[in-house]
């Protein structure tokens, strides 16, 4: 919404200052409009730095619960990677994605990025079905792929994700009455405080780790199988959650620090382009008065 | 092997969200209230059917309902 108000006042922004000050000056309505316009972007920025400020806070808490999370995901993977579980491709197996975005805005591309790693899944492999956790990727996908949504899930993101969540999360998707061969779990994978990528996470049916070449190594009883599946996929979903969240919120602080840059150039402009218009009144006003002076002396 | 929570018609998982939340309550005062927030969760949830979002509906009471229905049938 912010990014919205932003613009309008960005064209008047070039549209202003395209005008050349000469032509029109001695008129006081633009300079007040100047005025006003330099003061609404100097309250932009103003929110602009604060949710900067804010979202760097939240980023540190959030980068711990992902390291945290990280050893979580990958201890139960290392399970399924020692077993050499491989996901069962067949024709009439199903595939589903979960996608992991969150319910807000105003972080730059993250959220498209995943969309369109969605849309690419999808294109390769259209026998699937998705999982949407967060209002934002369900907004961009429900306009194109709503006949492949099954679930979505809103509230995601506010906070650090918990495990509670994930855990509910996990145990509706293993109520969806098809029969999965292959689960995705779609997340942004966090390099730096600038780069992520929108990668996927493995998880598996029970056919799928049954099958598995290296089963034999492991103790598990058929009954206990079925438990582990659900769990492996809440460690999964609560890893790709707090990933996700991380990322989100580091690309905030860095979209929200391009805008504050962005409203301080603005003002500057504005500011340099107030003053002319000002001392161009100030002088057509002096030349009026020496004119009438000049033009009653005689 | 027969799991009591099983029959019940539980899943694992929400057996380990009901185990791990009465831990967190039988905790002392102070480690309680921290553990608390990590259990807290605000998720709602709607299913999509012939590309229609139904209605939004909370997380934690339809999962309670879905576990009831479950008990039934087995």
């Amino acid at each position: 919404m912010l990014s919205r108000a932003v613009r309008p006042a960005l064209n008047a922004g070039t549209a202003v200052s395209a005008r050349p000050v000469t032509a029109n000056a001695a008129n006081y309505a633009t300079l007040r409009e100047i005025e006003q316009r330099l003061k609404s972007i100097k309250n932009i920025e103003k929110i602009t730095k604060t949710m900067k400020i804010v979202a760097s806070t939240k980023l540190t808490r959030a980068q711990r619960a992902m390291t945290e999370s990280r050893s979580y995901g990958e201890t139960s993977n290392t399970v399924f990677e020692k077993a050499e579980t491989k996901p069962i491709k067949g024709e009439d197996k199903k595939t589903l994605i979960i996608v992991a975005s969150s319910d807000k805005g105003l972080c730059g591309g993250i959220h498209s990025g995943l969309t369109r790693a969605t849309r690419r899944m999808l294109t390769e492999n259209p026998n699937s079905d998705l999982v949407i956790l967060g209002e934002k990727c369900k907004t961009q996908l429900g306009r194109t792929n709503a006949k492949h949504i099954r679930l979505s899930f809103a509230g995601v993101g506010k906070d650090v994700p918990t495990f509670a969540e994930a855990l509910a999360i996990a145990d509706q998707v293993s109520l969806l009455p098809t029969e999965y061969g292959d689960v995705q779990i779609l997340y942004n994978k966090f390099f730096n405080a600038t780069s992520y990528e929108p990668t996927p996470i493995q998880a598996f049916s029970e056919e799928a780790i049954a099958s598995s070449p290296q089963f034999a190594l492991f103790e598990i009883d058929d009954e206990v199988l079925a438990n582990l599946r659900e769990y492996a996929l809440a460690n999964s979903l609560y890893w790709a959650l707090a990933e996700g969240h991380a990322c989100e919120q580091s690309a905030r602080r860095n979209a929200m620090d391009n805008a504050s840059k962005n409203a301080s150039d603005m003002i500057n402009k504005f500011q340099i382009l107030y003053n002319r218009t000002r001392q161009a009144v100030i002088t057509g006003e002096l030349v009026e008065i020496i004119t009438g002076a000049s033009a009653s002396e005689e | 092997m027969a799991f009591a929570w099983k029959a019940s018609g539980l899943t694992y998982n929400r057996y380990l969200a009901i185990t791990a939340r009465v831990v967190r309550r039988s905790l002392k005062e102070q480690p309680r209230l921290q553990a608390e927030r990590r259990g807290e969760m605000e998720l709602r949830f709607a299913k999509w059917e012939k590309s229609k979002q139904g209605e939004n509906k909370n997380l934690a009471e339809v999962n309670s309902a879905d576990m009831a229905e479950h008990a039934g049938k087995e």
